[in-house]
């Protein structure tokens, strides 16, 4: 094989690595939308809180494994705190005080990691056995990166099991739609909402700990997941899944193939397409609803 | 209604104490009131849309940045170009600015209008951390001669001196904000108001809310240019993270609502707060902002009409006779 194209089958793998984990943190902010109507901009602090969670457990326990099963459920844990005392509390003053409180919760995650962990980057090792390269048919992958592929892999595989085939899925779903009818019903939508954002927080938990040894963890590595998120969603659609995920896999490839041919233009454009979208089609490409 | 002499004696106070204020302070303290002067301007444009039309802006720094910009450029490209058509230059270029986006901006409102300022601040971002042959990317545009103010035939008086810049600074701070507070007080401002509370009924009376809308944006973004630009004369630096960064966005909601939305003199009030929290905190602590971010939450919080809503909560428990008395004073 020519070295062309392994270099350009190099870069797919980076892109469709960098959009898995873009769609594992998209995926819980385009839930949170559906469902609470609001967009948490701090959706996002969240990755990165847990990428910090990762660096302290692996400093206490030496074991990744166990940073990857811990780290996110501390920062679904205080994804639920969040919501149940800050958010909920707002929540009946509408949509602006609670999208002006996540501002607040990302200023505090920002500049709390600041004062707990300081303001340099911090390296975490790849676990044993994941920082080597494959041979695959002549081709050279890192392995790192193809676990990340993996993993999110999975974690989607389970996600839309419980989405898709249980009963809590199907209220999810329907709290997704319309949140005001399933309350209606007599389902306890605060239990449901407050079950999806811990959900959702968790899952860029995972992100946040999968991207960690590959990005190093520092006080910025949120900002630009979070801009991509963003797009994601307002592109995707608020509250699809599906568009999500076809809309990150497509802003990974472009992040790696642009940062390639089209260094300055790609941030651009990113941008650029997210406010043509929201001016002609506020749905989305994917999404029902405004 | 004339105003009776009782009325003049806080303004008179105030006029005495920002006079001097420089004589009584050094000038660590002086550049203190002029970054709260300049950003309490640019609260005040916030506030243009986030309380008076119930638009709240993530994109707002795109104003402020443009309008820096320009002054900057200007002032490092053509020599000798003097000091008060500098400040126009940065508020025209945030008219442009505004004029460009307002059509796509009028479209949408509430969580969309966020979402879509916060597209256009980071898509203005962006290009002016990657176009770096004009804007100098993230080093920014710096070290440009700061022209003196030349009064024709009487004086010129030096801007790098930090008490003339002082009272340049108030001054003009204080002319905008004359001239914008008259501009709520017009019929046209209490259309705003109109729009905010109740769009579908300025358009029954035969109003566009789009066209109110727009004129709106446009007054609020060029007053924050007019801020951006005294931002770069005070500064001699503009850089992307400095001016066009999305916490520049944030810095003016965060001042407006713990000052308080619900009034015109809100956020100029969050802003000397936030000023001398900053002042207070960097004693103990590098980490301003987590002390402003847990000071914001908790006005989101317990206060959602700021530290005057508060204070008018007071006043109406204590000395008003009459609850519905100070109520009719509200964003009239």
């Amino acid at each position: 094989m020519s070295p062309t194209t392994a270099m350009y089958v190099a870069q797919a793998i980076h892109g469709l690595a960098y959009g898995m984990l873009l769609f594992l943190v998209s995926s819980g902010l385009t839930m949170i939308f559906g469902m609470m109507g609001i967009l948490n901009i701090a959706h996002a602090s969240f990755y990165m809180l847990a990428g910090y969670f990762c660096y302290t457990v692996i400093n206490m326990t030496g074991n990744f494994w166990l940073s990857l099963l811990f780290a996110p459920v501390l920062a679904g844990i205080t994804g639920v705190l969040v919501e149940r005392f800050l958010l909920r509390k707002v929540h009946v003053r509408g949509h602006l005080a609670e999208l002006l409180i996540t501002v607040g919760i990302m200023l505090v995650i920002l500049e709390g990691v600041k004062v707990f962990w300081g303001t340099e980057s911090l390296m975490i090792r790849m676990p044993k056995g994941l920082d080597g390269l494959l041979t695959i048919a002549g081709m050279v992958y890192p392995v790192y990166r193809l676990f990340i592929i993996g993993l999110s892999f999975v974690i989607l595989g389970i996600m839309a099991l419980i989405l898709f085939k249980t009963r809590l899925g199907k209220i999810v779903r329907a709290a997704v739609s319309d949140a005001d009818m399933v309350s209606a019903l007599g389902i306890n939508t605060p239990l449901v909402f407050m079950l999806v954002f811990g959900i959702g927080t968790w899952l860029a938990g995972v992100a946040g700990v999968a991207a960690a040894p590959l990005l190093t963890v520092f006080p910025g590595m949120a900002d630009q997941m979070g801009m991509d998120a963003f797009v994601v969603v307002v592109v995707g659609g608020f509250g699809s899944l599906l568009g999500a995920f076809v809309v990150a896999l497509c802003l990974g490839e472009l992040n790696a193939y642009g940062i390639q041919f089209i260094p300055r233009l790609a941030p651009v454009l990113m941008f650029a397409f997210m406010a043509i979208v929201l001016s002609f089609k506020p749905t989305g490409f994917f999404g029902e609803r405004e | 209604m004339r105003m009776s002499w009782k009325n003049w004696i806080p303004w008179v106070v105030i006029l005495i104490v920002v006079v001097f204020y420089p004589v009584v302070t050094d000038i660590y303290y002086t550049n203190i009131f002029v970054g709260f002067a300049i950003f309490a301007l640019y609260a005040v444009t916030l506030n243009l849309l986030l309380g008076y039309n119930g638009l709240l802006s993530f994109g707002h720094a795109m104003f402020f940045g443009t309008g820096a910009y320009a002054t900057a450029l200007v002032l490092t490209h053509i020599p000798g170009f003097p000091l008060l058509p500098s400040i126009l230059v940065g508020g025209l270029a945030a008219a442009v600015m505004a004029l460009i986006v307002t059509p796509l901006l009028v479209r949408v409102s509430g969580t969309a209008f966020a979402m879509l300022t916060l597209a256009f601040g980071q898509l203005m971002f962006v290009l002016a951390l990657k176009f770096r042959e004009v804007t100098g990317g993230e080093d920014g545009v710096g070290g440009y001669p700061i022209p003196p103010l030349k009064i024709p035939g009487v004086a010129s008086i030096s801007m790098t001196d930090a008490t003339n810049f002082y009272y340049f600074a108030v001054a003009v701070t204080a002319l905008c904000l004359w001239l914008l507070w008259h501009y709520t007080k017009t019929p046209f401002g209490s259309l705003v108001v109109g729009v905010r509370d109740n769009a579908m009924r300025v358009d029954f009376l035969g109003l566009t809310v789009r066209h109110i809308r727009a004129i709106n944006l446009i007054v609020s973004g060029t007053f924050a240019g007019i801020a951006g630009a005294m931002f770069a004369l005070f500064q001699d630096l503009v850089s992307t993270v400095g001016v066009l960064d999305i916490f520049n966005s944030f810095s003016p909601i965060m001042m407006a609502y713990v000052g308080g939305v619900g009034s015109y003199f809100g956020p100029i009030i969050g802003s000397g707060i936030l000023a001398l929290l900053e002042d207070l905190t960097r004693q103990y602590t590098e980490r301003v902002e987590l002390v402003n971010g847990l000071v914001f939450i908790l006005a989101v919080l317990y206060a959602p009409m700021g530290v005057v809503g508060l204070l008018d909560a007071a006043k109406t428990k204590w000395f008003s006779k009459s609850v519905e008395k100070a109520n009719v004073e509200r964003l009239s």
